[in-house]
């Protein structure tokens, strides 16, 4: 497969070189004790058991300058990490490689309303960085669950997606200027608040969705926007997906950018919620199959009710929705988000589940899920599917979750199975085998499977560019 | 052919090259070929042995498989609208016109997207996108001309730039042909997709010096339901600059365009600019052009009255009128987009395509105006352009009356006065603009060594018999 990648990482380093790494951040911040280690090296899913000689917490750009010289120089294999949430073993050092962890670069270096950018180091949790611009009247519109644990780095080096990118884009259209340790040590400087730059190649872009593979990203220059007035969130139950679609499609018209969260949900996600969380409560009376749950956003004060509600109407009268309910309060709009946000939890709680997240264009979304279950269910007829996620960006969690009393051991050994049914069906609709969680480990024997060919030669070309010595995060990716 | 030309192929390739696109594709008769080499700026005049006109993907792809192996170099060219002679060979190049790659593939109103050849010329797929009831939102003043590849290919900005993006942002996938002729298909439909590093901006703004865009699949947006243009005195740009932000919090919309124009140019556009008048009864130091979008068909005029009434009370507003129907909004912009014209009959004019941080660009037209006065007393700064995006056109008029030669004889010695300003802001010395023949040498001087050194490398990964536009960029 790539072989200029297979770089044979050193399971252990001599006790010079450790001293050597360990010199560069001091002894408090070189962890050596397996004990401590352990949150570095064990991931959400426990797919991943990492093991590493030694995590390093560099506490500057230059200490991260000074490491990654180092391991150049000694060909030392490093896995960047930021946040630890990552959901495709991305940063876990699975060879025995040197964790390089970005949590201690964590100063906000600026917020600077006017200009509506705010500039933060890699270490900065995605909450902080929220935090700070709502400080100063802003809004930073990257939204995921893991907001109070994952970082910045973390975010752009998998281009994280999230709930709000429907209408403010994924984490690649927030940054606007990074700056980069390359795998020499040397430091790109590319930290710029500037919307307009056309000075020579885009090259903050190669890093941004790179997973840790091609530079560290130390810092980054974010574009802000301004904080929403008024904000309504409606759950409507709706008799299918392609209804999800078209209620989308009229609330865009009526609203253009002002559609800013538009997530499908499965009644037997729904379901499971109410069941298993005591804080849920269903939000309509009667059960449906499938429930839209969106935001609209206005920079108006007042009127965006009205909004809503001429939208649910119409969509009533169009047939795209059965019942539907308008939170009153903030406390009710955040209990329905809620139920989105348990789905992960509660799909942990119901057993074994063989995920996806891909994407399709927007327009393929009811066909695309239709014709999933159908390859599905041919393979595990009673599998229990369930399809959710952000339809506004074509992207669709399908995850399959095994037959009620199935051994889960059994059901989970046919993993590549189902996947390569489902990856099928996407790669016919012209989409992604991965939508927003990224390649890491997970996916990575898979790509050359789906990826254009000329496309997977010129990453090769560009990982032997940025790192000829194959040591950032190597067996991932590519 | 002229034997000075250092970059004409031999003369036997040429049948070769000719054969591919076929005799009538295959020009070298001067006439037919002037308008492919002059530009309109009038700084360089371009000689090419051969002007192509390849008409289909496998073409382009055969011209650059031959030229490759032949180690012939060659220069794409959209709708030649380029200010800094990207697009010109000036050596004897080929020159290869993407010009007949002109079909608009799909238009997917539900997915927001449309398929575009490089050689759609801008106007025609903002057509389009009406024509399914969207908004295709990049707007320049060569929209009649410009294609969308070299939009893609210069990373063009414009004045919807503030709401939408400039062309990067409106890029979801793309077909390129690299210079080994192999054809990177990203042509896809996907708002997300993290398989994989991103190739797609590479060559967005690369200036056809990494591979040529052949296709795009570009996002197309619901169309505005009611818009409002306002034209507005304002005291300052610093004024300008809070009513800016003002108008983000509260216009009721979106903000669509935020255009700054200081008087001298209102003075040259009415002077010299076919059927331009003055939209405000009194004269005021700067001009605001505000355009705000929504979806909303009712109220919008209403909150921009209530936003410009406000800013009244602030100061920030000296005088204001709200276009009251399509001819006056029309008027509005037919002055914004003769700006790049009437200064031409004022004189030599030094031209900068600049950005800063939004919040810096009131000290940096103060600054650099001093600038430029310092050198040439009596010259005339005469800065617009977009103050949202903070990207300012400050041009330098020659004074009244001198020698425009000998003006513009100063070109580089103003360009170094602006440029360090620029730079102490931390901004850009080529906002949209791009780098071209015209700021090659600039670029090498103030990149981020580091930058440079990474460009050299994707340069020399991408095309690594230099075939692709050379001397340009890099």
């Amino acid at each position: 497969m790539s072989s200029v990648m297979n770089v044979q990482s050193k399971p252990t380093l001599t006790p010079a070189l450790l001293a050597r790494f360990t010199d560069i951040v001091g002894p408090k911040y070189a962890i050596t004790d397996p004990q401590m280690q352990q949150s570095y090296l064990i991931e959400l899913r426990g797919l991943y058991p990492g093991h590493t000689p030694v995590v390093l917490r560099p506490g500057s750009t230059d200490e991260v300058a000074a490491i990654l010289k180092l391991a150049n120089e000694t060909k030392t294999a490093i896995v960047p990490q930021g946040g630890n949430t990552g959901l495709v073993g991305g940063q876990t050092p699975i060879n025995g490689e040197v964790l390089l962890s970005l949590t201690r670069l964590d100063k906000i270096r600026e917020v600077d309303p006017v200009s509506y950018t705010m500039t933060v180091e890699a270490g900065v949790t995605l909450q902080r960085a929220r935090e700070a611009a709502a400080q100063a009247d802003r809004l930073y519109p990257q939204l995921l669950g893991s907001e109070g644990t994952c970082t910045i780095g973390g975010n752009l080096s998998t281009n994280a997606g999230g709930i709000a990118a429907l209408a403010h884009g994924v984490a690649r259209s927030h940054a606007l200027g990074l700056e980069v340790v390359l795998a020499d040590g040397r430091v790109l400087h590319n930290l710029n608040k500037l919307k307009k730059d056309n000075t020579g190649y885009d090259l903050k872009n190669l890093f941004i969705g790179a997973e840790g593979t091609l530079g560290v990203i130390t810092a980054a220059t974010l574009r802000l926007v301004p904080r929403p007035r008024s904000v309504e969130t409606a759950f409507a139950a709706v008799p299918s997906p392609q209804a999800a679609l078209d209620l989308l499609g009229l609330a865009e018209e009526r609203t253009a950018g002002g559609v800013t969260s538009f997530e499908l949900l499965a009644r037997f996600g729904v379901a499971a919620v109410i069941d298993y969380d005591a804080k849920s409560r269903d939000p309509l009376r009667e059960p449906h199959d499938w429930y839209a749950l969106f935001d609209l956003s206005s920079q108006a004060r007042t009127g965006l009710r009205d909004v809503m509600e001429e939208i649910l109407s119409e969509g009533h009268d169009k047939g795209l929705v059965i019942d539907a309910t308008i939170a009153e309060s903030l406390e009710q709009a955040k209990a329905f988000w809620r139920i989105r946000e348990m789905f992960s939890e509660v799909q942990r709680h119901i057993g074994a589940a063989v995920k996806h997240d891909v994407s399709v264009p927007v327009a393929a979304i009811p066909t695309f899920i239709e014709e999933t279950n159908a390859v599905v269910k041919k393979l595990i007829p009673d599998a229990r599917l369930m399809a959710f996620g952000h339809v506004g960006d074509g992207n669709v969690h399908y995850n399959v979750i095994h037959p009620v009393g199935a051994d889960t051991k059994k059901f989970l050994a046919r993993w590549d199975e189902i996947s390569a049914a489902v990856f099928g069906v996407v790669k016919k609709f012209g989409g992604s085998i991965s939508a927003e969680h990224g390649i890491g480990l997970m996916k990575r024997h898979i790509l050359p499977k789906y990826k254009d060919p000329v496309a997977l030669d010129l990453m090769r070309d560009l990982k032997r560019l940025l790192d000829p010595n194959g040591i950032l995060n190597p067996g991932k990716v590519l | 052919m002229n034997e000075q030309l250092r970059r004409a192929p031999a003369p036997d390739l040429l049948p070769r090259f000719a054969a591919i696109v076929g005799e009538k594709y295959a020009v070298t008769d001067a006439a037919t070929l002037a308008p492919y080499l002059i530009e309109g700026r009038d700084l360089y005049h371009g000689r090419t042995s051969m002007l192509l006109r390849p008409g289909s993907v496998a073409e382009v792809t055969a011209i650059l498989k031959l030229a490759n192996e032949t180690k012939t170099p060659l220069v794409p060219q959209g709708g030649n609208t380029g200010l800094v002679g990207g697009q010109i060979p000036l050596d004897g190049e080929l020159l290869l016109s993407l010009t007949r790659l002109d079909k608009i593939r799909e238009v997917d109103p539900s997915s927001n997207t449309m398929t575009c050849e490089a050689g759609v010329v801008l106007q025609n797929a903002q057509d389009a996108a009406a024509a399914a009831d969207r908004l295709f939102p990049l707007s320049l003043g060569a929209e009649g001309s410009c294609t969308i590849g070299g939009n893609l290919s210069t990373n063009a900005g414009g004045t919807g730039a503030l709401a939408y993006g400039i062309a990067r942002d409106l890029v979801l996938g793309l077909e390129v042909v690299l210079a080994d002729g192999r054809v990177l298909n990203l042509l896809s439909k996907l708002k997300k997709d993290n398989t994989g590093y991103d190739l797609r901006h590479i060559f967005v703004g690369a200036e056809g010096t990494l591979g040529v865009i052949t296709a795009a699949v570009l996002k197309i947006f619901p169309r505005p339901r009611a818009v409002e243009t306002a034209f507005i005195g304002v005291p300052s740009p610093q004024a300008a600059l809070k009513l800016l932000n003002l108008a983000q919090e509260q216009a009721g919309g979106t903000v669509t365009s935020f255009e700054l124009i200081v008087r001298d140019m209102i003075d040259f556009a009415v002077r010299h600019g076919h059927g331009v008048r003055d939209p405000l009864g009194e004269k005021h130091p700067w001009y605001v052009m505000l355009e705000v979008s929504s979806q909303q068909e009712e109220g919008l005029r209403d909150s921009v009255e209530d936003l410009l009434a406000a800013a009244v009370e602030q100061g920030l507003v000296s005088d204001a009128t709200i276009a009251a129907n399509i001819e006056q909004t029309r008027a509005f912009w037919h002055l914004r987009h003769v700006l790049p014209e009437v200064q031409k009959p004022e004189g030599g004019s030094i031209k900068h395509d600049v950005s800063v941080p939004v919040a810096a660009v009131p000290d940096f037209i103060a600054e650099a105006s001093a600038a430029a006065q310092n050198l040439i007393p009596g010259c005339r700064p005469v800065p617009f352009g977009h103050l949202g995006d903070g990207n300012i056109h400050f041009n330098v008029s020659q004074p009244v009356g001198a020698d425009t030669t000998q003006f513009l004889a100063r070109w580089n010695e103003v360009n170094a006065a602006v440029d360090k300003i620029v730079l102490k802001h931390h901004g850009s010395f080529s906002a949209e603009h791009g780098i071209g023949k015209l700021k090659r040498e600039t670029l090498a001087k103030v990149k981020d060594p580091v930058a440079l050194d990474l460009m050299r490398g994707l340069k020399r990964m991408l095309d690594p018999n230099g075939i692709l536009n050379p001397g340009k960029v890099l």
